[in-house]
């Protein structure tokens, strides 16, 4: 077990790394998710004035960009629940990469979410036919957050405790 | 490829312009509502299709009935069969009218002002119908009946005017010194004569420069790149007409009435145009412009053939349909297709007063076709 308040600098103590990437998981993910609900979710509206009947699949973007902030709440939880006594520094490192990983590139898709499904709500409006194919560009930026949630969890499965 | 293409346009721009991508960044950020809206709104723009229907309907009744889920259902409702072209093509300028209202509404920032100076462009519309009606002696009342609903110019402001029996004094009142020094040598009889379209049009066109300098002078980036040919084009076409209309007219000292600013038509162009002798010789050195040959192609024969420079203001609008059309494939995010959006619109305000007022004058189909511009 170590000890931080024995430690000569903070940046030695595990459990400062895990909370950090905890907390980061947790807070960019929540500002990706903000960014595409916020980005997209005027788009929406927009198409749903001239075009009710599109309103309910175009919101499909804000629900994407709502998942982004749960992947980052998932891997902020789990990094919590390692935060015990017996947490080593090379795990409190493994946890703040999962962390910032998992925050850093939710916030990127949650940009490409909002601008993506903007766009995408705006096409649908003017041609509803285009939906099945303007959602694709929708869904790769949200398998960028899939991608690092995949790598999030490895590093929190794996190696030594 | 687009951003390399920002990159290039921005090493050869002035330094006072704003980088693209925060142009760009802005809209998406800003405008996705209004983007949104205004294209749901193209979707239910009227096609060919349905012009061609339109142009068969055996009465007005017949129009406002299929038009009536429209988005000029609410106005035209209220035509009756007994209704006038006047009220008929009223109820129409008010349909546009709501929607650019609407969009007004939705827009913020810079935009909300762009749509602004584009009402602006009716102030100008108001103030040369209010100097023809004046001149010609027609009532207040007659006159109020053509007002723009998207002019910015108050109704009682515009009633001072009509009180007011001197060009110069109007020309300064509702406008400003340019206008004045434009319509320096015309007089209320001229705008009651067959002059009436050269001081018309003198007035429109400095309603267009001052739209096209706000876009010149205070967009920049994309914006400025896409409603410059729109709204440059609609400048230039306006200098072309005035100098045409003078040689119908036989007219002497057109170039003090002319717009001073200029897209594509420059200088040299116009002196060529007008040292020309007569309009099928203008139209002739325009068919060798570098950017309105394409426009103006087979201009000499249309006007052999009709005796009208009608074929202009159509040829122009279908310049400037293609334009928008093409804004709303390229540049989602810049207030081009804002604009782009308002050409289409109104042309089908345009197309739809022409197959109204045709249907109730019991023009035969095919006629009321050839009058209508529709986008490829």
């Amino acid at each position: 077990m170590v000890d931080c308040a024995t430690l000569s600098s903070v940046t030695l103590c595990p459990t400062f790394w895990a909370g950090l990437g905890a907390g980061l998981s947790v807070l960019l993910s929540a500002i990706g998710a903000g960014l595409g609900i916020g980005l997209s979710g005027p788009a929406i509206a927009g198409a749903g004035v001239e075009r009710p009947e599109v309103m309910l699949k175009t919101f499909i973007a804000t629900i994407l960009a709502e998942a982004l902030a749960i992947y980052g709440l998932v891997v902020g939880l789990l990094s919590v629940f390692d935060i015990t006594s017996a947490l080593t520094i090379e795990k409190g490192v493994r946890i703040f990469a999962a962390g910032l990983t998992m925050g850093a590139a939710a916030l990127g898709a949650g940009f490409g979410i909002g601008a993506a499904g903007s766009a995408m709500a705006s096409a649908t409006a003017e041609r509803p036919e285009i939906f099945s194919r303007a959602v694709i560009s929708l869904i790769l930026a949200e398998a960028l957050a899939i991608y690092a949630l995949v790598t999030g969890l490895l590093l929190l499965f794996t190696g030594a405790g | 490829m687009r951003w390399l293409r920002v990159c290039c346009y921005y090493s050869q721009a002035p330094a006072k312009r704003a980088s693209v991508p925060s142009d760009t960044l802005s809209h998406i950020v800003r405008d996705n509502y209004l983007i949104a809206l205004l294209r749901g709104k193209r979707s239910q723009l009227l096609d060919r299709q349905q012009y061609l229907s339109l142009s068969e309907s055996k009465s007005q009744t017949e129009i406002i009935g299929l038009l009536s889920e429209g988005s000029y259902g609410s106005e035209l409702s209220k035509l009756s069969s007994e209704s006038s072209p006047i009220e008929t093509q009223r109820a129409i300028r008010q349909g546009f009218a709501r929607s650019v209202m609407s969009l007004i509404a939705a827009s913020r920032g810079d935009t909300r002002v762009f749509l602004s100076e584009y009402r602006r462009r009716f102030d100008a519309y108001d103030l040369a119908g209010l100097v023809v009606y004046k001149a010609q002696g027609r009532s207040w009342e007659d006159y109020l009946t053509t007002r723009q609903p998207l002019a910015l110019m108050k109704e009682a402001e515009l009633h001072r005017l009509y009180s007011i029996d001197d060009l110069t004094a109007i020309a300064s009142e509702g406008g400003d010194r340019e206008l004045v020094a434009r319509l320096k040598s015309f007089s209320m009889e001229d705008a009651a004569g067959e002059k009436a379209s050269l001081v018309r049009d003198t007035i429109n066109g400095w309603g267009e420069e001052r739209f096209y300098k706000y876009i010149d002078e205070k967009l920049s980036g994309l914006d400025r790149q896409n409603c410059q040919p729109i709204a440059g084009s609609s400048v230039d076409i306006a200098n072309l007409l005035l100098i045409l209309r003078s040689k119908i007219l036989s007219t002497s000292g057109i170039r003090d009435h002319l717009i001073p600013t200029h897209w594509k038509l420059n200088q040299r162009t116009i002196d060529q145009l007008l040292a020309s002798p007569d309009v099928s010789q203008a139209l002739d050195s325009m068919s060798t412009h570098g950017y309105y040959y394409k426009v103006l192609a087979g201009a000499r024969q249309k006007y052999e053939e009709s005796k009208s420079l009608a074929f202009i203001e159509v040829a122009l609008m279908n310049h400037q349909l293609k334009l928008s059309t093409r804004l709303f494939l390229g540049s989602p995010y810049s207030v081009g297709i804002v604009l782009g959006f308002l050409t289409l619109k109104e042309n089908e305000a345009k197309n739809l007063g022409a197959v109204l007022t045709g249907v109730g004058a019991g023009l035969p189909s095919d006629e009321l076709r050839s009058l209508i511009t529709v986008q490829n």
